[in-house]
């Protein structure tokens, strides 16, 4: 199991589209994915779990990836974030 | 033979058979199974799920060209594979023993309730993807059919009881004759673009559904509301005729689509649109307007009882200047009146809102809604084709303060790092006499004016355009008014800026060579009237017209 802090950098904070791109590329691994957020767990392979985070700019998330492609899923996400999706 | 009355939305006269669309409220009447059936139910769920993730691809490759709609059909791919959802509605129809449609209604219930109480703005408008996605769901479980998969036939009439958005943008792109609905407005988002396309619509027509079955014949008189069932012979052949004469009318117009605009001695008029939601750019396009010269944006109140927010303007505004591009996109900020955002911001009731708290005084009263729009268009101005225009304006103050709070929301992108154009230019709306009589000033602070007239004759005659017993006083052509365009044009050009008019004016036939004899730089009018615009200033003759004009003052001042 791997987990790993990142932050919310790009300033619109988790709106539908980093939702979207978070949820594309999560499902294509096998491992389970989690988003921790204070004190909400999610599956982070749901659109509406993500959604639901309502994670703003700025705010602190864990990223929680458990099986045997663990690692790769961590990087691929973690780069999304550190990306800012694209926006900026 | 029978006539039922209605209310025309948009002019002409159409013939066709009826196709009626029924988009009934989705009925559940079975709410629990028995043990035994939970399998089965399981089994139904896994196969309705993929049939309608299959409908949507089909939907993905034939419909939708563009890409929001494209990204929006994704994100319900998405919420239908979502495994919370695969996980709750199993557990629903497992321990609860719930019907398959009941479990899912109960499911989405949650989710959309869960998303209209967010904080979050952004988020908060996502939840119609969900009812769009339960909708579609259930009409398959039900095995209603789903007014999306809806085949629609060519030159039908459709009757119905109302339209959604989603519906109209599937039906507008088919070849029907007409629309006749039940229920509906002038406003609504259907009206408008069955307008922009000249697209006889009728609505209110009372049990017209109960009135006709498919492949009826009918005919709808959208020139005066009627609709009339079961017309006899005589009836058909007089309104043949009438078709007949309109449909070689608009071949007719279509002649002048690909011809430079300019006079007959070759002065150029830049003709552009006035358009009331984005979805007109379609019919924008296709008229090759230059540019649009009026976007209102007042739709974004449309249909919601929450304030736009500014992502989804930017979104919106960057479209649009995308699809006009390199032509210009004017967009007006919000001139929406008191009496519409009393339920929004607490204002108290108007008596007299037409002299109210409306248009620019709404902006500058409520800095944030204001604020939100001008970011939102600084950040879409990436190409640099957008120009902002001020309704209301009544004095050079409101401008000035207007140009500071544009270099406040500039230097806030600015800190926060997001990136925006902040050359972008400003006009007046010139719709105010006040505004008329001091453009002298008003010229020096703006880079170019437009001239509203259809409030500026409301204005200067005191009289309401709205209220027909008083029609008569309603004159655009009355000295007062055509003094003020004029002032307002010269005093324009001492400043060397241009003026466009955008008001009804510009649009009516009768008026035309006058304006272009008042030496007006542009017109602007609304996409069903453009090309009809345009064959008449093809037809005119500059310098005639500006002869014309003197002798119309001479005589004007002589009644």
């Amino acid at each position: 199991m791997i987990r790993k802090t990142i932050k919310i950098k790009n300033k619109l904070g988790m709106h539908a589209r980093p939702a979207t791109m978070i949820v594309k590329a999560a499902t294509k691994f096998r491992s389970e994915f989690k988003i921790v957020k204070d004190d909400i767990e999610i599956n982070g392979k749901s659109i509406m779990g993500v959604m639901t985070l309502a994670a703003e700019f700025g705010s602190t998330l864990d990223l929680i990836a458990d099986g045997i492609d663990e690692e790769y899923l961590i990087k691929e996400i973690s780069e999304l974030f550190d990306n800012k999706f694209d926006e900026e | 033979m029978k006539k039922i009355k209605g209310v025309s939305v948009s002019g002409g006269v159409a013939i066709g058979k009826v196709q009626i669309i029924n988009q009934n409220k989705l009925v559940i009447k079975r709410h629990n199974i028995d043990k035994f059936e939970v399998e089965e139910e399981l089994t139904k769920f896994e196969d309705s799920i993929e049939h309608v993730v299959e409908e949507i691809d089909l939907l993905i490759e034939n419909i939708s060209q563009s890409k929001v709609n494209k990204d929006i059909l994704e994100a319900h791919k998405m919420i239908l594979k979502d495994p919370d959802l695969t996980a709750n509605i199993k557990k629903s129809i497992k321990t609860e023993l719930l019907s398959l449609e009941k479990a899912i209604k109960l499911h989405f219930t949650d989710v959309i309730e869960l998303f209209d109480n967010m904080e979050n703005d952004y988020l908060s408008t996502r939840s119609s993807d969900y009812e769009d996605v339960a909708y579609r769901l259930l009409s398959h479980v039900l095995k209603q059919n789903d007014h999306l998969s809806h085949e629609i036939n060519e030159n039908a009439i459709l009757v119905m009881n109302k339209i959604s958005p989603s519906m109209a943008t599937k039906v507008f792109k088919k070849q029907i004759n007409g629309l006749c609905m039940e229920k509906g407005s002038k406003n609504s988002h259907s009206s408008i673009i069955a307008r922009s396309m000249n697209l006889p619509m009728i609505v209110n027509v009372e049990s017209i559904i109960d009135a006709v079955k498919d492949e009826d014949l009918v005919i709808l008189n959208g020139n005066n509301g009627d609709v009339i069932v079961h017309p006899d012979d005589a009836t058909i052949q007089k309104y043949r005729k009438f078709v007949a004469k309109q449909d070689e009318e608009k071949s007719q117009l279509l002649k002048v689509v690909d011809l430079p605009t300019k006079t007959k001695d070759n002065k150029k008029i830049p003709l552009m649109s006035n358009i009331e939601i984005p979805d007109e750019i379609q019919q924008v396009r296709k008229v090759k307007s230059e540019g649009i010269g009026l976007f209102r944006t007042e739709f974004l109140f449309m249909g919601t009882n929450k304030l736009p927010i500014e992502e989804e303007q930017f979104e919106i505004y960057k479209k649009v200047a995308e699809e006009c591009y390199p032509n210009p996109l004017v967009i007006r900020t919000i001139d929406i009146g008191g009496d519409k955002l009393t339920k929004l911001l607490n204002i108290e009731h108007e008596v007299n809102p037409n002299l109210g708290c409306r248009g620019i005084r709404i902006s500058l009263k409520y800095d944030l809604i204001f604020k939100q729009q001008i970011k939102a268009i600084l950040r879409a101005n990436l190409k640099g084709n957008i120009k902002i225009m001020f309704p209301m304006i009544s004095c050079v103050a409101e401008i000035k303060k207007s140009k500071k709070i544009i270099q406040e929301c500039s230097d806030e992108l600015k800190v926060n790092k997001i990136k925006h154009n902040p050359n972008i230019k400003i006009g007046a709306m010139i719709e105010i006499p006040s505004a008329a009589i001091t453009s002298d000033l008003l010229a020096k602070e703006c880079d170019f004016l437009s001239i509203g007239t259809n409030d500026l004759v409301q204005y200067t005659m005191a009289v309401d355009r709205d209220n027909a017993s008083l029609s008569e006083y309603y004159q655009p052509s009355h000295l007062s008014v055509l003094r003020l365009i004029k002032m307002t044009i010269e005093n324009a050009h001492k400043e060397n800026i241009k003026v466009a008019l955008c008001g009804e004016m510009a649009s009516e036939k009768k008026y035309i060579k006058l304006l272009i004899g008042l030496d007006v730089d542009e017109l602007s009018v609304s996409p069903g009237r453009f090309l009809m615009v345009k064959k008449e200033i093809l037809n005119t003759n500059y310098e005639a017209a500006a002869k014309l004009d003197e002798k119309i003052f001479h005589a004007l001042v002589e009644v």
